[in-house]
């Protein structure tokens, strides 16, 4: 293997993959051998969990039951398309997920967009990455005394500008309460987007800009025609981390809501806590978990293509 | 050249005698490091064939109001039994029940652990408590009021014991009262006589909270609203239930709802979030055990005898069954079946429940709650339970407690339960559908 002299620039590997095929082909193979530990260590922290949790799915186990756990097969699957609770949970996730993304990468652009090349974007960034930074347990109980009926500040100022007559129990209303949970998951979200888009703007070449400036490009339309195709696998990469991250968000709808009133904040994560640490339904979370992970997969592996497209 | 030469031969000599020294210094410096760590290992060894560590997981380490009365019993327990070594482990009162079903439950219990409610029953569901009826002192056996044991036997075995009650009682602030135009000296008596007083209260202070009750969705909540559903004649599951789907359960739903629409409550919060509330004098009804006195009186510094003319308790009014209900929410104290050290642990066990001083330091002051004992055996003690609020509790309040249906399956029903009482507060779906869906989800139990 020749180490060292034939590494271009352009080389996808640090060896030259080029040259290492070109210069002895049969050695190629034992660098992808190099690979086997992490993928044990993969295998082990991550693929036995999860092939346990697929076990347990076909169990009926309670963990405060001192009897064994027993094979049922499919019978927590069958029981989750009748359970009215799971199919809440999942709407309210998608809800969730999806909404408070979409939302916070709107207005995470819409701010990219306003302080781009502005004086004093940078000190107006570093505060804007602050909601990002806080733990998402800290922000929930926040969210949670600011939205109180009585004495929440949210409810103190809407009333002292005349727009609401009477407090709003934001947390406590089922028609409103999810909407309100996504607000806090929103303001914690928009930073990341907001700085994830600022860096990508900065990236696009000037002579782009200039261009479209000597073609006396309207704002609205440089932003459609010029900037947004720039942003664009940036916004899908961010999108599908944070609906990643949005789905299996725990801390801060616990905070708040812990999937109330009702089951109307209540996501498949709350669901499966619910069952699995509060009844000790171990069996029938793991089948709830198993679904909901096939649904992530599932995203993903669609998602891919788009983000491949040119 | 001479004096040059003696010089050398002094420093040689100098040399050699310090380098004997350092020799025999060393030499001394080994045994004496030898002898220090023979005699430590020596120690070590008698010390842990005397000494016993015992692992005590409680919630009052957790709570910043408890936790330098904790470390001083200990400390004092500690001092009083030198073989003994109590290692505290702090864990939440939402949280100590889940931690102990999964310590058990991967191998790892502590030695006692203080639980309640349905916390101590799921832990020994799981076969990891140590039935107690061979370890618990005759002496302490006899002195336990009885009623103070119900519920914690199972297979006709005790599996805990219990530490203090706490009883919940209708606590009412006579100021309020009063300046609703209603006489502090009568709180209500029956369902009709609250809504009555809660109409009052809304009309003539519209910033005080007029009742405390917890509706969150947690198995707490459930155990704190049964009393309520019992008084409407509703027992949505277990022994002799009515069901969900019942009228009873429906009147009592639609009772709630009635209160949330009025703003008589304020829906979602927990019971410990009233108490800061009612310490500002902002709250006029509490449903909420013994230590809610103890609570307000370190929240705003109230003497006893303030204390006294600002607060009353009564039973709970009275619904359409009749009766009045209550709950338990006192700390019960469970050695678990791995525990090596079982004498001693119960030796502990029996400091914290009958030692005057953590009865007066800690129960009483602290806790704010009520020792199990029947007789605490001094005098200054009896002084300090013989006041108003302890004497409703002993006598008027205490006869209303009501079992609660707790075991494997009092979570998921608390879920279900709960999440439909939630509903019926904070939305406008019908009572029959809520009713009928929470049904449906205890049939799936």
């Amino acid at each position: 293997v020749k180490l060292g002299g034939a590494v271009g620039i352009g080389d996808p590997s640090p060896f030259g993959n080029a040259a290492l095929a070109s210069a002895n082909p049969r050695q190629v193979p034992w660098i992808h051998w190099m690979i086997v530990p992490t993928v044990l260590v993969l295998l082990l922290v991550v693929g036995y969990p999860i092939a346990q949790t697929f076990i347990l799915s076909t169990q009926d186990y309670n963990l405060a039951d001192v009897t064994p756990p027993r094979y049922v097969g499919l019978k927590n699957y069958g029981d989750l398309f009748s359970d009215r609770v799971f199919w809440q949970s999942l709407k309210n996730t998608l809800i969730y997920s999806f909404g408070s993304v979409a939302i916070a990468a709107a207005l995470g652009l819409i701010v990219a967009l306003l302080t781009e090349n502005t004086w004093g974007s940078r000190a107006l960034g570093t505060l804007l990455v602050l909601p990002w930074a806080v733990p998402g347990v800290v922000v929930g109980f926040l969210f949670r005394y600011m939205y109180l009926a009585n004495g929440g500040i949210v409810n103190a100022v809407v009333l002292s500008l005349g727009i609401i007559s009477e407090p709003v129990p934001w947390l406590n209303s089922s028609s409103i309460s999810l909407a309100a949970v996504m607000v806090c998951c929103i303001w914690a979200l928009t930073p990341f987007f907001y700085l994830l888009l600022s860096a990508a703007l900065s990236g696009i070449p000037n002579e782009v800009i200039e261009s479209a400036r000597v073609d006396r490009t309207g704002t609205a339309a440089m932003i459609y025609h010029i900037k947004l195709p720039y942003l664009r696998n940036h916004l899908l990469i961010g999108s599908l981390l944070m609906v990643i991250g949005c789905f299996n968000d725990f801390g801060p709808i616990w905070a708040m809501t812990q999937g109330g009133p009702g089951y109307a904040t209540s996501t498949l994560v709350v669901y499966v806590y619910r069952l699995a640490f509060e009844q000790f339904n171990f069996g029938y979370a793991s089948a709830t978990g198993v679904v909901w992970l096939v649904l992530l997969l599932g995203f993903t592996i669609a998602y891919m293509p788009i983000l491949r497209k040119e | 050249m001479a004096t040059a030469s003696r010089l050398g031969a002094r420093a040689n000599l100098k040399e050699a005698s310090m380098s004997l020294l350092n020799r025999k210094g060393l030499q001394f410096l080994a045994v004496a490091f030898a002898c220090q760590v023979a005699s430590f290992g020596l120690c070590s060894l008698a010390s842990a064939q005397e000494q016993i560590t015992l692992h005590f997981a409680n919630t009052g380490l957790a709570e910043e109001t408890t936790r330098e009365g904790i470390q001083k019993v200990v400390a004092d327990f500690e001092a009083a039994n030198p073989g003994i070594k109590i290692q505290m482990e702090a864990i939440s009162f939402s949280d100590i029940g889940r931690q102990m079903v999964l310590r058990v439950r991967s191998g790892n219990p502590p030695d006692i652990a203080e639980l309640d409610g349905n916390d101590t029953i799921m832990v020994a569901l799981t076969g990891g408590l140590a039935p107690l009826d061979n370890l618990i002192p005759p002496d302490l056996m006899k002195n336990i009021k009885p009623g103070d044991f119900a519920g914690l036997r199972i297979d006709g075995k005790f599996i805990a014991i219990p530490w203090n009650t706490a009883t919940a009682g209708l606590w009412y602030n006579k100021k309020i009262l009063a300046a609703a135009g209603l006489d502090p000296n009568k709180p209500p008596r029956t369902i009709q006589d609250l809504m009555v007083a809660l109409k009052a209260v809304k009309d003539t202070q519209p910033d005080v909270i007029p009742l405390g009750i917890d509706t969150t969705n947690r198995p707490f909540s459930l155990t704190s609203n049964w009393p309520w559903m019992k008084t409407f004649g509703a027992i949505p599951f277990g022994e002799n239930a009515t069901g969900a789907n019942s009228p009873e359960m429906k009147a009592y739903l639609s009772w709630m709802r009635e209160l949330a629409e009025k703003h008589y409550i304020d829906p979602g919060r927990k019971i410990g979030e009233f108490r800061p509330p009612a310490a500002q004098g902002k709250v006029a009804f509490m449903w909420d055990p013994v230590l809610l006195q103890g609570v307000i009186q370190s929240v705003n510094g109230m003497t006893n005898q303030q204390f006294y003319d600002t607060w009353g308790v009564v039973p709970m009014p009275v619904g359409p069954s009749g009766k009045s209900y209550s709950y338990e929410s006192g700390q019960q104290l469970a050695i678990f079946a791995v525990s090596k050290h079982k004498d001693a642990a119960m030796k502990f066990v029996d400091y914290l429940i009958s030692s005057p001083t953590v009865i007066g330091d800690y129960t009483i002051k602290l806790l704010s709650s009520m020792p199990t004992l029947k007789e605490t055996g001094d005098p200054k003690l009896d002084a300090e339970l013989d006041t108003p609020i302890f004497n409703a509790f002993a006598h008027d309040i205490s006869p209303t407690l009501t079992p609660q249906p707790y075991g494997p399956k009092f979570a998921g029903a608390a879920t279900a339960i709960m999440a439909g009482v939630q509903q019926a507060v904070t939305g406008d779906e019908p009572i029959d559908e809520i009713a009928a869906s929470i049904q449906e989800q205890l049939n799936r139990l």
